[in-house]
């Protein structure tokens, strides 16, 4: 179906700020609703020390004595000219904040992502290849085992075996005090938390590939191909991998969330200042603010990731491509 | 002529958990240069699994038990699977039934063509190759535009066509065609029935065609062989097959067809089903289902009984002991 | 003669596609099926017969026309709502796959009774099962095939199976939409034989939508021939055979390979062209209509 370019890409947007906005007041009631105390968050150890003039006052300072819905819209009109609160733990603007946290984030996920996209069809093609032979046992089994074992205590063992005994590698944090520009110290730093992101995902993607590839292994195609004299790498890569790229490329845009949530996790454990600890923290103080922007952010991420993930799937397919239409037939 | 396949007693067995099935149980037949054989037989006789048991295009689950297979003079029977690669193309290729998903719908179809021109000629040129998947399209009676389009642009008929021309490409010597017109609209069929046989005869190509259609085989063969359950029960002459039939088998597969009924007349349908291929029965596989099965029908298989130098059929009515059976089918059949 | 059971009057029916073009799926079409008769629909690939079929089971709603069932307007609402359980019980189809039209989950007696149970009937021979064993050996199978599930039978017996779960609501309109071409030929002769049976005996209206020509040559007593959405040719099928006058209905009469291998070989290859789907049918021999183009 042909339709309006420009239509389309409103309608999109409008579904992006709708679910924007839902998911803000999601965040917002349910950091709101949860037991805590802000004040903690804002004073530390000293909120359980004020007296109670001063605590009515602080309350009343941070605007906490409101009705919910006021502070919501409050926050919302404030968030629409770019102001997204400020962080009761910091002190400041809650973008300054992310915004030294993004690139930790980035450098920890990004080269994840790059090499969980790079190793994996390697492996599914290796697998595809040698099907049910050793080779293909080994990987299968060995995958199965490094996607099942949780993020957490893989991190875990990882510190213990490589930290605590052997003493190799820094067990947390993203440098050492004083070396931020440092980048063989930040590398040093990255190599633990960055194993447990690559093995925790990687089997899931190479699997898909194999299954994928083996599918399209018994499709009739194939038959045709091999009759014309092509051995099995060559209908492998010529033809499988092609027709399973563009389901990938789409995957590759939908993982994104996935292995960012991998991310935090893992951050959380390595304490590595990136935003994932950083979004840990904040729900566990009731920042609430700082946690509202940084929902907003993975959130708005995640579902950009997945409009730019159809937008791939509809370029690379001939099928779905405007004007694929039929043939006139001549001949029957 | 010289014969280019010769299949010598092959059988071919699949194994699955519940244990052995024997798709194609002592197989002999040969094929000449310039000549259609038609394989008919109905589903699940070990038709196709018989010719892609030769290509070795079966999975890994299949075996080939015993006998010998001979193409052009050479012993292919046990070449291994990079042996077969060489040959698959040059020697024999392969048309396939559903023209919808025998190509790959993410490539062009004259890249498809191109592909096949190539894995046997790696160092051709460009210009050269194009050329060649122009000259197969023209053969195939495509116009060499047709090369841009994707598989899904293009219909039943012309998808056929390329998957002809696609087979083509390396001038087999032999060629198989796997039911190629079963998934096409008639008028669309007899087109590329016309068209297969019109190559055959230019090309010298010896064809092995599978099919469950009569119709299709008197219209493209020149020798039937007759399957059912696994087995050959008989082979011969199109014009044997068709108007001297001595198999009870193949006199039911005649009498049932809807286009010989006379009128007022119920059509004739062979009883019962196919046995399976688990446990083949004992004796001849299609005495329960013959009306002129005789005692030893049910004990002994019946060997190849000769008719003439072309004609051969399985079964115990040729045996001189037996008692004279008038055959429903000959006589006055054709009008 | 006999009363007129299905009135299709003047029915198209358009898609819309891509790029504002439309598709004339079907075309101006009318015809008339009488009780007891077998009425045959032949077409290729994207002639507009499946379609129409659906416009008749109230499937897809015409874009114009009307079809009359007994005289009620079945796309006309309050009709409709009206008759609802008369119209749903007395047509029934049956289709062309049995294995996937089959439940492979049930067994044989839940498919065949699964309509009553729908419609809420009570089942005149006491109970379902009964009902079930008693349709089954109507259509040829014995009463040990009630508890098999369809992946355990051939597919000769399943669409025996298909066929008995559309009688269980004892109707008296069948469409059958391509019922044998999925089958070997001497099952294809025993379902066709069946179907004869049905009629001859019982009295079942058919509405029998092939390909294959033989087929409705040996089964159907009128036949409609569609083409590019129209109808170019209705006729008894012993004229139609003999003396075909549309080129299309022609063409496709030539192209059908005959089992006589010397006939085929003296035949010339079928070259093939457009035909013209312009003008209006006429009665050009009693009962025999033809697209003929207006002069």
């Amino acid at each position: 179906m042909r339709r309006n370019p420009f239509l389309y890409g409103l309608q999109k947007l409008l579904l992006f700020l709708a679910s924007m906005l839902l998911l803000s007041v999601t965040v917002f009631y349910a950091a709101r609703l949860a037991p805590g105390d802000p004040l903690v968050a804002y004073y530390g150890e000293r909120a359980e020390k004020l007296t109670p003039e001063e605590r009515t006052q602080a309350e009343e300072r941070l605007g906490l004595y409101d009705p919910l819905h006021t502070q919501y819209l409050r926050w919302l009109s404030n968030a629409l000219r770019g102001d997204f609160g400020m962080s009761y733990k910091y002190k400041t603007d809650v973008l300054d904040i992310i915004g030294k946290r993004l690139n930790n984030t980035l450098l920890l996920g990004g080269t994840g992502f790059v090499l969980i996209f790079a190793l994996s069809p390697v492996l599914g093609i290796l697998c595809a290849r040698f099907e049910d032979r050793p080779l293909d046992r080994l990987l299968c089994r060995a995958g199965a085992l490094s996607s099942c074992i949780p993020e957490f205590w893989l991190s875990l063992a990882l510190i213990l075996i490589f930290s605590v005994w052997l003493r190799l590698l820094p067990s947390s944090g993203a440098y050492a005090v004083g070396k931020a520009r440092d980048w063989g110290d930040r590398l040093i730093h990255l190599l633990l938390p960055l194993t447990v992101v690559v093995l925790s995902h990687l089997w899931y993607y190479a699997y898909m590939i194999r299954n994928k590839l083996l599918e399209e292994i018994r499709a009739n195609y194939v038959l045709l191909a091999k009759a014309k004299g092509l051995n099995r790498r060559q209908i492998l890569l010529r033809h499988c991998l092609r027709n399973i790229l563009p389901p990938y490329f789409s995957m590759m845009a939908i993982a994104v969330p996935h292995i960012l949530g991998g991310t935090y996790v893992t951050e959380t454990v390595f304490s590595y200042p990136g935003l994932g600890a950083l979004s840990y923290e904040s729900a566990r103080c009731q920042d609430t603010y700082l946690l509202m922007a940084l929902c907003l952010f993975s959130g708005g991420a995640v579902m950009l990731c997945g409009m730019l993930a159809q937008a791939v799937n509809e370029r690379l397919d001939p099928r779905i491509r405007p004007g694929g239409g039929m043939e006139v037939d001549h001949f029957g | 002529m010289p014969e280019l396949l010769n299949v010598k007693n092959l059988s071919v067995s699949f194994r699955t958990p519940q244990g052995e099935v024997e798709a194609v149980r002592d197989v002999s037949f040969s094929v000449k240069a310039g000549e259609v054989l038609a394989i008919v037989g109905e589903s699940g006789c070990g038709k196709s699994v018989l010719c892609k048991s030769i290509l070795k295009l079966l999975p890994v689950t299949a075996q080939i038990k015993s006998g010998s297979i001979h193409a052009d003079g050479m012993d292919i029977t046990s070449l291994s699977e990079r042996e077969m690669q060489k040959l698959r193309g040059r020697l024999f290729s392969m048309v396939f039934q559903d023209p919808m998903t025998a190509l790959n719908p993410t490539i062009p179809a004259g890249r498809q063509i191109a592909e096949a021109v190539r894995v046997h000629r790696p160092r051709a040129a460009g210009t050269e190759v194009r050329c060649r998947v122009e000259s197969l399209l023209t053969l195939v009676g495509l116009t060499p535009e047709k090369a841009q389009l994707y598989p899904h642009q293009l219909s039943g008929g012309m998808r056929q066509r390329c998957v002809m021309a696609a087979a083509l490409a390396s001038e087999p010597k032999i060629l198989f065609a796997d039911e190629p017109t079963t998934a096409l609209d008639v008028t669309v069929q007899a087109q590329i029935l016309d068209l297969l046989r019109e190559i055959q005869q230019t090309l010298g190509t010896a064809t092995v065609l599978v099919s469950h259609d009569l119709g299709v085989v008197a219209r493209a063969a020149d020798r039937v062989a007759v399957m059912y359950a696994g087995k050959i029960v008989e082979i011969g002459t199109v014009e044997e097959i068709f108007y001297d039939p001595r198999h009870p088998y193949t006199w039911g597969l005649l009498l049932a067809l809807p286009s010989l009924a006379r009128e007022g007349e119920p059509l004739y349908a062979i009883p019962g089903t196919p046995p399976s291929l688990l446990h083949p029965p004992k004796g001849d596989a299609f005495a329960p289902r013959n009306r002129y099965a005789l005692a030893i029908d049910y004990e002994e298989a019946p060997p190849m009984f000769q008719i003439t130098e072309t004609h051969f059929a399985a079964t115990w009515l040729l045996d001189e002991r037996a008692p004279p059976v008038e055959s429903p089918v000959k006589g006055g059949f054709y009008g | 003669m006999a009363e007129v059971l299905l009135d299709v009057q003047r029915v198209s029916c358009r898609f819309p596609l891509p790029g504002r073009t439309v598709l004339q799926a079907v075309d101006d079409v009318s015809f008339q099926i009488r009780r007891g008769e077998v009425f045959g629909l032949v077409g290729e690939s994207g002639s507009g017969k499946s379609t129409l079929v659906r416009c008749i089971m109230n499937l897809i709603r015409p874009s114009a026309g009307k079809i009359y069932y007994q005289g009620i307007d079945i796309w006309d609402k309050k009709q409709f709502q009206e008759n609802r359980k008369h119209l749903q019980t007395a047509r029934q189809i049956i289709f062309q796959d049995s294995t996937s039209s089959l439940n492979q989950r049930m067994k044989v007696a839940d498919i065949i009774s699964e309509p009553m149970v729908i419609h809420g009937v009570t089942p005149p021979r006491g109970s379902h099962r009964a009902e079930a064993a008693f349709q089954l050996h109507y259509v040829g199978l014995d009463a040990s095939y009630l508890d098999k599930y369809p992946p355990e039978l051939s597919g000769g017996m399943r669409q025996r199976v298909a066929i008995a779960r559309s009688l269980s609501m004892e109707p008296e309109f069948l469409v059958a939409d391509e019922p044998v071409s999925s089958l070997d030929v001497s099952i294809q002769a025993q379902i066709l034989n069946l179907f004869r049976h049905l009629q001859e005996e019982h009295g079942f209206t058919f509405l029998f939508i092939a390909h294959d020509l033989a087929v409705v040559r040996y089964l159907c007593g009128r036949a409609a021939v569609m083409y590019h959405g129209k109808i170019v040719e209705l006729a008894p099928v012993r004229a139609l055979f003999a003396d075909p006058k549309h080129p299309y209905t022609q063409a496709l009469l030539a192209s059908v390979p005959a089992p006589d291998p010397r006939r085929e070989r003296a035949r010339k290859p079928v070259e093939f062209g457009e035909f013209s789907t312009a003008g209006t049918l006429r009665e050009l021999a009693p009962d025999h209509y033809v697209l003929t183009e207006d002069c």
